[in-house]
């Protein structure tokens, strides 16, 4: 499943581009249009890009099945772990870490941290769902 | 302090998932049960402080969302708690295969936690979401089954219940069009009767019927729960269909019922009742006969709910969950060590502790006055009017009749099975249960109108027994093109929307 030369080297060098816009997405998300959600499609789509020029099979080896299906549980775990410890604080899910100028990136509180949880449970699960059906697909 | 309740079982689902990337899957079943159990450690703060609610996150109420608890929600948590912690522990340890364990738990843990959130929550739209969490997670569940058909089964089973759940958001979506709100008490505070309202509690109304598996719209339920293994099928049974019937209860408490509606839904909650008994009767499957009667059981809970009678219906929920889990965990578990779940094939004489608890939950669904069953009708019936009265006192003795057949093939002498003692143990702590719990709530003995009761469901059962209704074969019935899968959703689809239509067009 390897396409021609220009679409791997175009996508090689589009691929780190949209990781980074991921994560402008992901931290800037409660100033700016985007957030968690957002972010972690476009994350994942800098992994699917890679798996449809070279193949499965060569993207696996970089980004291991183990490792997405740890940053798939782990992301969802600390996003409930994040609502919990709120409990201490006042409630469920309540922000604790409130501080900072108005329209400043620390005023989110934990936003930004849930954005960040949120964008790499998207963003890996997506990847996952994709590894899982290929390997059903280029089982022989 | 509610929403502690979804978290705990949620962070273990997903630090679940996460063990077999490293490599620990042998932790996973310590894992599971913490998360099945550690919900009960938030319960005696809720009894403390009920009627409680919460807005998550401490916003005012029109940007956060609301969970509460109260009287009718305690007592589908209650449901809840109970019989997931006894099929926690039936599944504990070694009932799935090395392979599939980790999955299996991950989704137990996820079907736990969509439930117990459904049943918390006082917003439309999170209520929906929970709902979908828990529906996900049991089509995987029945799709995991041993069964032969079982994925045929998950298959039907996923496109009903998808296609009631985007129903329902369309209504949910034209109830925020018209009022501005997803939260149920502004919803009532700002609510001005429409025809737009109308449509949307319409399309509510009708998803949430075909979820929660009522007479015309039944046929998904019976193939699902008959083919899940018997742990699964306890918590579809027992559980899974309450919340849609919580969903409704919800609807009923915020907005006002027309007459036609109520009388709609009345008329639906008795034919449900009565068809579920009649196939029930017809079955030779074990399972099948079990599955028929939750179709017959939701219609008590539907007459409930439809009588306006919110208490009622949740006391029946919770008194249908423990005794149906008991009845499939325990039939279940012989038909799984005779390898085979033709009733003419099945017996209970080689364990007795079994046996004591099939009666037990037996005499139970019949309504039969220490246990909870009666408490259960008791609350139901306060409402009911004339001879609606003598239809479910009719519908106890049609459930009995079933009843009766199922112990008389159970009680014939059979070939032994080896049954472990942990198997047993858990239906007849849940047959007790319903006995202890019927007790405490309802301690009235009705011995009369018991005892002839059961008289004439044996009358009845000998005599259909020698007329041969029981070697009627229900697969004549079933029309031959149903063979393709596509073929008999199309046609249970067509069912569907005519249903719907036919709604709408009265109901406007």
């Amino acid at each position: 499943m390897k396409m021609s030369l220009i679409v791997r080297t175009t996508t090689k060098l589009i691929s780190p581009f949209l990781v980074a816009y991921s994560a402008y997405l992901m931290i800037y998300g409660h100033l700016s249009p985007g957030g968690g959600f957002q972010a972690g499609v476009i994350l994942a789509v800098s992994v699917i890009l890679l798996i449809t020029s070279h193949g499965y099979k060569r993207v696996r080896k970089t980004f291991k099945f183990w490792e997405v299906q740890l940053i798939e549980g782990a992301s969802g775990g600390f996003l409930v772990l994040l609502a919990t410890v709120g409990i201490l604080f006042g409630g469920f899910f309540y922000n604790f870490l409130r501080g900072g100028d108005f329209g400043s990136l620390l005023s989110g509180g934990i936003i930004p941290l849930f954005n960040i949880g949120v964008a790499l449970k998207v963003g890996a699960a997506f990847t996952f769902m994709f590894y899982i059906l290929l390997r059903w697909v280029e089982r022989d | 302090m509610i929403p502690l309740i979804v978290a705990f079982p949620l962070i273990m689902a997903f630090l679940t998932s996460i063990l077999p990337a490293l490599r620990r899957e042998k932790f996973s079943k310590y894992l599971f049960l913490i998360g099945m159990l550690s919900s009960w450690i938030i319960l005696p703060q809720i009894i403390e402080n009920l009627p409680f609610n919460e807005i998550v996150g401490n916003w005012n109420r029109i940007s956060g969302i609301e969970v509460a608890a109260d009287n009718y929600n305690l007592l589908f948590i209650m449901a809840e708690l109970i019989l997931s912690a006894f099929v926690a522990l039936y599944v504990y340890g070694n009932y799935y295969p090395k392979k599939i364990e980790n999955k299996a738990y991950v989704l137990l843990l996820l079907l736990h936690a969509g439930l117990l959130g459904a049943f918390i929550s006082r917003d439309l739209f999170n209520y929906y979401i929970y709902m979908e969490i828990a529906s996900v997670a049991s089509f995987a569940l029945v799709g995991i089954s041993k069964e032969k058909g079982a994925r045929r089964a998950a298959f039907k089973y996923a496109i009903f219940s998808l296609l009631a759940s985007y129903i329902f958001i369309l209504g949910i979506g034209i109830i925020y069009l018209k009022t501005g709100y997803l939260n149920l008490a502004l919803i009532k505070e700002n609510l001005r009767m429409s025809r737009e309202i109308n449509v949307a509690l319409t399309l509510a109304f009708t998803s949430l019927l075909l979820k929660s598996g009522i007479f015309p719209l039944h046929f998904w339920l019976p193939d699902a729960h008959s083919k899940a293994d018997a742990p699964i099928s306890a918590l579809l049974s027992g559980l899974v269909v309450k919340a849609p019937a919580y969903g409704m209860i919800l609807l009923t408490l915020t907005f006002p019922i027309g007459i036609f509606v109520q009388r709609t839904l009345l008329t639906l909650a008795f034919l449900s009742m009565f068809f579920g008994i009649a196939m029930a009767i017809l079955q030779k499957n074990s399972e099948r006969l079990l599955a028929y009667h939750t179709v017959s059981q939701m219609g008590y809970v539907l007459l409930g709910i439809a009588l306006l009678n919110p208490l009622g219906a949740a006391y029946y929920a919770l008194a249908h969950a423990l005794f149906k889990g008991g009845l499939f965990l325990s039939v279940g578990t012989i038909a799984e060590h005779y390898n085979t779940r033709d009733l003419e094939k099945l017996s209970y004489r080689s364990s007795k502790l079994l046996a004591i608890a099939i009666i037990l939950l037996s005499l139970a669904i019949g309504g039969i006055s220490p246990f909870i069953g009666a408490f259960g009708k008791s609350k139901i019936s306060e409402g009911l009017y004339g001879f609606l009265k003598y239809l479910l006192y009719l519908g106890g003795i049609g459930t009995l009749v079933s009843f009766t057949k199922l112990n008389y093939y159970l009680s014939k002498r059979k070939e032994k099975a080896e049954i472990p003692r942990k198997k047993t143990i858990i239906p007849l702590l849940l047959g007790t249960l319903t006995l202890v719990g019927g007790i405490y709530l309802y301690p009235h003995l009705n011995i009369l109108k018991d005892l002839s009761s059961i008289a004439m469901a044996f009358i009845l059962f000998y005599l259909l027994k020698n007329l041969g209704v029981f070697e009627i074969s229900t697969e004549a019935f079933i029309p031959e093109q149903f063979s393709s899968l596509g073929k008999e959703i199309n046609a249970y689809m067509f069912l569907f929307t005519a249903l719907l239509l036919l709604f709408l067009l009265n109901f406007l």
